[in-house]
């Protein structure tokens, strides 16, 4: 294979010296938007006391991308409006963005950079699961508060001190659509999770949760991330005459599950959760998607919450997000506003100077905060705070989500 | 279950495995092309198949152009891509050690996939079906409108290579090269201008595979690198250097996937397949079809 291989050390040097500058190319565009992101206290000139910084550990490149990004813009145009309101007790915020690539090494590194380096009183993120549980040994050394915007149950299904969950966890909306799935008559349940962390996270709950309701699973199947045809597995659950599919995944491969079930000529409905609940995914479905009823929280139509006062919150910041950057919000940036608000309520209840310490006393004691994701109240107990109250199920009819009644 | 359903079941596993088949045996086409024009493994070939569907995706939605017109755009910007790659990148190394053209792949995947980032964006974007209506109904199993356009222009894809290898002088200068490129340059072959030619036609057999599966399974910028390990394990399944062999490699690679659904496991599925391949190249180390031929002292 390599019989070409001669080389003289002067030439070697030379192509080592021109390579050495490709790989740094290579490497620039990915490393664009790390580093210090660091927004300065915009001045309404009453602010004279010293600000807090709040880090942020987001994915703002690698797979995780297409969440972290407008994370980081809800963060951004939150801290200015709080800012621009005064601050907290005087004290404006200044948020410092750290990029973890999607890579748990990364995040590591970045969390002891904010901590170390930066003195941040609270983190908010990871944006992923497995990056928020790679910086649980830095900040429990730390004792820094985080406000994770992650939805795997292992973040807070054994607490930590420290970590505080933003998102609704499987263990709340996977039982939750489970029995939505039991009241409209569904005793046999194919399975189809992802076999990447999400999918995984959601079979550990509903395996389990099937037999509580009353229900058997009659076909298990898995797909890897990347897979690009699900008509091999949708064979064997067609054979299997199951009542319902549960499809438990989060990323593209959903629209082209469904796909391929019309082009089978499946007509067994289909039911999912909060990894479904994306724009893109409804679009990459296109009509296939109709019909398709999954579980989440309430902010994909505000109007959900009713009565209740997070309808305005939530009214109120799709208004300015869209005004601010052309685009409507998603979950992940309901799960940004969440965090940093609840960080800021919290500072303003710590008497004096805030540490970290004080601070994640505070964020523990929060209750009835009204949020995007719900109404958030925390225990020693209880990190998440959410309950089944804060969910809805959804149907996707032409191309938009509505109400499942 | 009688064994009429089993019958409709066994050709749709079928249908499904040629199906992702076709797809691994284009880009496994475009590993094999560049191998034979340069002995390397060329690891940008995954982001070939990405910048097809995302530069298709790109022409349809944003410049409004027919999806035919955007389809031969997407092909021929890719194909484009692909040729400035190798002039800049490639070129001034070749006829070197080998290692350092794929350390040059290597980081040339990192940096289209970072550019189409930045160019796109990070969500997934999407192009419609190339025609309307409902799957065709064939002993029971159904087959997809989009599914039979993935066949056809695989089909055709593969056609083409076939006329340019044996009926035109460039293919039979290509054929030469691969044999021994020492001697197809002492006989005045261009083997630097081969070599471009060669990404060039990988670009296309990607780009072709990209944008034919995006209206199955919508497209975005880190798509490449699964579907160039899966292209990569086909032209090494078949036998590196043969465009026939990485048709094979293809599309018993994909069939191997859909059989390991049907009778053992979904979870298993790539595991298997690898372990296949493994035994394959224990077996017959240069491929189910490829040349054992002795190196000569």
């Amino acid at each position: 294979m390599f019989r070409k291989g001669k080389s003289g050390m002067t030439r070697l040097t030379r192509r080592a010296t021109v390579l050495a500058a490709v790989l740094a190319l290579a490497m620039l565009p990915a490393g664009c938007g790390s580093g210090g992101g660091s927004l300065p206290a915009s001045g309404s000139g009453s602010q004279t006391k010293a600000p807090y910084k709040i880090g942020a550990v987001l994915s703002l490149t690698g797979p995780y991308a297409g969440l972290g990004n407008p994370e980081k813009e809800t963060l951004d145009l939150e801290v200015a409006a709080i800012n621009a309101a005064g601050g907290v007790n005087g004290h404006p915020i200044e948020l410092v963005v750290e990029d973890d690539g999607t890579d748990t090494g990364k995040a590591t590194a970045a969390a002891a950079k904010l901590i170390d380096q930066e003195n941040v009183i609270a983190i908010v993120g990871a944006t992923g699961t497995g990056q928020t549980m790679a910086i649980q040994g830095e900040v429990d050394r730390a004792g820094t508060p985080v406000l994770s915007i992650a939805g795997g149950n292992a973040i807070t299904a054994k607490i930590d001190p420290n970590i505080f969950q933003m998102p609704w966890p499987n263990r709340l909306v996977a039982p939750f659509v489970m029995k939505y799935m039991q009241s409209r008559g569904v005793k046999k349940v194919a399975l189809l999770t992802d076999a990447s962390g999400y999918g995984k996270d959601g079979l550990a709950v509903i395996q389990p949760e099937l037999a509580q309701l009353g229900m058997t699973s009659v076909a298990n199947e898995t797909f890897n991330p990347g897979d690009t045809d699900m008509t091999a597995q949708l064979t064997k659950i067609k054979s299997a005459k199951p009542d319902a599919i549960l499809l438990w995944a989060a990323g593209s491969e959903a629209a082209t599950i469904l796909k391929n079930r019309a082009q089978l000529g499946i007509t067994i409905p289909v039911y999912g959760g909060s990894g479904q609940a994306r724009m893109e995914f409804v679009q990459g479905a296109g009509a296939a998607a109709d019909g398709f009823t999954f579980g989440t929280g309430k902010v994909l139509l505000p109007e959900s919450f009713g009565d209740a006062p997070n309808r305005k919150t939530a009214e109120d910041f799709a208004a300015r997000y869209q005004q601010k950057y052309g685009k409507v919000p998603n979950i992940f940036t309901a799960h940004a506003y969440d965090a940093i608000h609840i960080t800021a309520e919290a500072l303003k209840r710590v008497p004096g100077d805030a540490t970290p310490k004080a601070l994640r006393d505070e964020i523990e004691k929060t209750s009835g905060f009204v949020g995007l994701d719900g109404t958030f109240t925390f225990s020693s107990a209880d990190h998440n705070g959410l309950t089944e109250n804060d969910l809805v199920m959804y149907r996707v009819q032409d191309g938009k989500w509505v109400l499942a009644k | 279950m009688g064994s009429r359903e089993v019958s409709w079941e066994l050709l749709q596993f079928g249908v499904a495995g040629l199906k992702n088949g076709a797809i691994y045996a284009l880009v496994a086409l475009g590993f094999t092309i560049v191998y034979a024009s340069t002995n390397v493994i060329n690891f940008a070939q995954g982001e070939f198949y990405m910048l097809g569907g995302m530069f298709a995706t790109f022409v349809f939605a944003h410049l409004g152009l027919p999806l035919g017109l955007a389809a031969v755009a997407a092909v021929v910007a890719t194909a484009a891509t692909a040729v400035v790659f190798e002039l800049l990148a490639v070129r001034p190394r070749v006829g070197g050690d080998p290692m350092t053209i794929i350390i040059v792949t290597v980081g040339g995947s990192v940096l289209l996939r970072s550019l189409a980032r930045h160019a796109f964006g990070s969500d997934e974007l999407a192009l419609p079906a190339f025609s309307q209506g409902g799957s065709i109904m064939v002993g029971g199993a159904a087959i997809d409108r989009q599914t039979l356009w993935v066949w056809g222009i695989a089909a055709l894809a593969v056609a083409a290579l076939w006329v340019l290898y044996t009926r035109t002088r460039l293919g039979r200068a290509m054929r030469a090269t691969a044999v021994d490129g020492e001697a197809a340059r002492l006989v005045g072959i261009d083997t630097r201008l081969l070599v471009t030619v060669s990404f060039g036609l990988a670009a296309v057999l990607g780009a072709v595979a990209g944008l034919v599966v995006t209206p199955l399974t919508q497209t975005a910028y880190d798509v490449g690198a699964a579907i160039g390990l899966k292209g990569f394990a086909a032209a090494i399944l078949g036998g590196l250097g043969n465009p026939v062999a990485a048709v094979v490699g293809g599309i018993v690679l994909g069939l191997l996937e859909s059989l390991s659904v049907a009778f053992i496991s979904s979870t298993y599925k790539d595991a298997i397949a690898l372990a296949v391949l493994l035994l394959v190249l224990f077996l017959r180390p240069s491929g189910l079809l490829g040349r054992t031929r002795r190196e000569k002292v």
